[in-house]
């Protein structure tokens, strides 16, 4: 089989705050079917990773391809391309009801039946959402706001989920089944995913491959399990000394 | 009793007007986190363009109201495409958008001032008469400006909370970032808030201008605009309709049983009293929602 063309393909990718490098000479690849990990400790540039790829923030040099065109320049144009986020902090539109949230996810999308059946797909996944359904989102747990926040990405039907620091502030039991649900979505439904994460061992234990970010730069990368046993990740990532 | 329930349907009318106006304010404010003082230059123009449309172009008053509502969607519109979106593209903070608000406000009053005169005008519209009820005599005007804005509020409420549009200028009123995540347009939804704003300044101008008179400086009024929607909770639809009912109210019942000389005194004593016990308004909360 020849090689296949990789579906998010970014390269010398390099995004400024101001005077300050924030990302410098980034590259990286996500194929289709994968599950991509980026780690990295706070201010590594992950987040300012995320917010480029979805034209949040904009690039000074470098160059996106999805799926072998270049990156759309406006937030909601790339979404409709088939990328979409979940970002950092949750970011649920709290006054609004559970099902208003998993509606403004669906933005893009016209027709209401299918629009439906993706809510039901997404309750499938999360009944915990189907019971709060008319609550307002501002009233949900943390796990159960991840979860809304996980749904309305997946409202857009995209082809590639990013998920931006999914653990930030749960519990471990939640963070797991957080995890089991990606990799169910990534199983089961072929899903593309592309996640940013602190906590390192579990984004590195459930991806196929991985980057590590350190102050702008891609400093290793791997998959999943070689850099889970590399002796410098496990000493600065993962907080075992060998 | 007769004054009394007089006074109480003057004051409904004129406190119906007044929502429109504080939810103008409250719409923009909920989005865009900045008090649009052009808004009052906005209503005076809406006016001005109804009283051309029947005195210069000799238009029935339906066809002068619609020409209106049209004339100043697009000024509202193209103020937000050349005042206020290079700023927000530029991220200003929002103390430039407030002064670049004001600076519109003054040119449009001045223009205005500069065509017509500031001579104060009757609206060209023939004064029907009153409907008598039990011998209370209620002003047909009265009934159709309180119809009418109602109606307008209604539509838009249908508008925010029952379609698309409306979900996705709610969820930029949240956080706009995150809604153009979900791939909501924000110069889109800029377009439809401004639009919807230029026709809450015609519609209360129109109205307004019936009722009292016509005249460059008439925006002034959006003041009591700003107190109602204080008073019902800033930044909130419904909050900025119960203020602007209450403030209506009493204005017109203190015009009616004391001196309508002391009507504002009466008006900002009142907004002072209401902040005093509610620092937040009426139906205000203390953050969270907005729209």
């Amino acid at each position: 089989m020849t090689e296949k063309m990789p579906m998010l393909d970014i390269q010398d990718l390099s995004v400024y705050y101001g005077g300050i490098c924030a990302l410098n000479q980034v590259s990286l690849h996500v194929n289709e079917g994968e599950i991509v990990s980026v780690i990295g400790a706070n201010g590594a540039g992950k987040s300012t990773l995320m917010k480029t790829i979805v034209a949040v923030k904009s690039f000074t040099s470098g160059k996106i391809m999805f799926q072998g065109q270049p990156l759309k320049k406006e937030a909601h144009d790339v979404i409709k391309d088939g990328i979409t986020l979940s970002p950092e902090g949750r970011r649920i539109f709290s006054p609004l009801s559970v099902r208003e949230n998993l509606m403004a996810g669906a933005y893009t999308r016209n027709d209401r039946h299918e629009i439906e059946a993706t809510m039901e797909e997404v309750f499938t996944l999360f009944p915990r959402l189907k019971e709060r359904i008319n609550q307002r989102g501002g009233t949900l747990s943390g796990g159960e706001q991840q979860m809304l926040a996980v749904g309305r990405a997946l409202m857009s039907k995209p082809k590639m989920l990013m998920l931006d620091e999914p653990s930030l502030g749960l519990a471990p039991i939640v963070i797991n089944l957080m995890f089991e649900t990606i990799v169910r979505l990534n199983k089961e439904m072929g899903l593309t995913i592309l996640l940013v994460e602190q906590n390192a061992s579990i984004a590195l234990s459930v991806c196929q491959r991985a980057y590590v970010l350190k102050t702008g730069t891609i400093n290793m990368e791997g998959t999943g399990q070689e850099l889970l046993h590399d002796k410098r990740v496990m000493e600065s990532y993962l907080g075992i000394a060998k | 009793m007769e004054l009394f329930i007089q006074q109480l349907v003057s004051g409904i009318s004129i406190g119906a007007i007044y929502s429109l106006l504080a939810v103008g304010y409250a719409l923009v404010y909920s989005v865009y986190n900045f008090t649009n003082w052009a808004f009052d230059g906005f209503m005076a123009f809406g006016a001005f363009m109804a009283f051309t449309g029947i005195t210069s172009l000799f238009m029935p008053f339906w066809l002068a109201a619609l020409f209106s509502i049209i004339l100043t969607v697009i000024l509202s519109v193209g103020t937000e495409k050349l005042a206020y979106s290079p700023l927000r593209a530029r991220k200003a903070p929002r103390l430039f958008m407030m002064i670049s608000a004001m600076g519109v406000n003054l040119a449009t009053v001045n223009i205005i001032n500069l065509i017509y005169g500031g001579v104060f005008r009757k609206f060209p519209i023939d004064t029907l008469q009153p409907i008598f009820i039990k011998g209370v005599s209620i002003g047909r005007m009265d009934l159709m400006a309180g119809g009418i804005s109602f109606g307008v509020l209604a539509l838009l409420w249908v508008f925010l909370y029952r379609t698309k549009w409306g979900l996705g200028i709610r969820a930029s009123s949240i956080d706009i970032m995150t809604a153009s995540l979900m791939g909501i347009n924000n110069n889109a939804v800029a377009i439809v808030v401004f639009a919807v704003t230029g026709v809450l300044s015609s519609v209360a101008g129109v109205f307004y201008g019936i009722k009292y008179a016509v005249f460059p400086m008439m925006g002034i009024v959006t003041i009591k605009a700003m107190i109602a929607s204080i008073v019902g909770g800033l930044g909130s639809l419904p909050a900025a309709i119960l203020g602007s009912m209450i403030l209506g109210i009493l204005e017109t019942m203190v015009s009616g049983y004391i001196s309508s000389t002391y009507r504002d005194l009466f008006s900002f004593l009142f907004l002072i009293i209401i902040l005093l016990f509610f620092p937040n308004g009426l139906m205000g909360k203390s953050s969270g929602e907005k729209l």
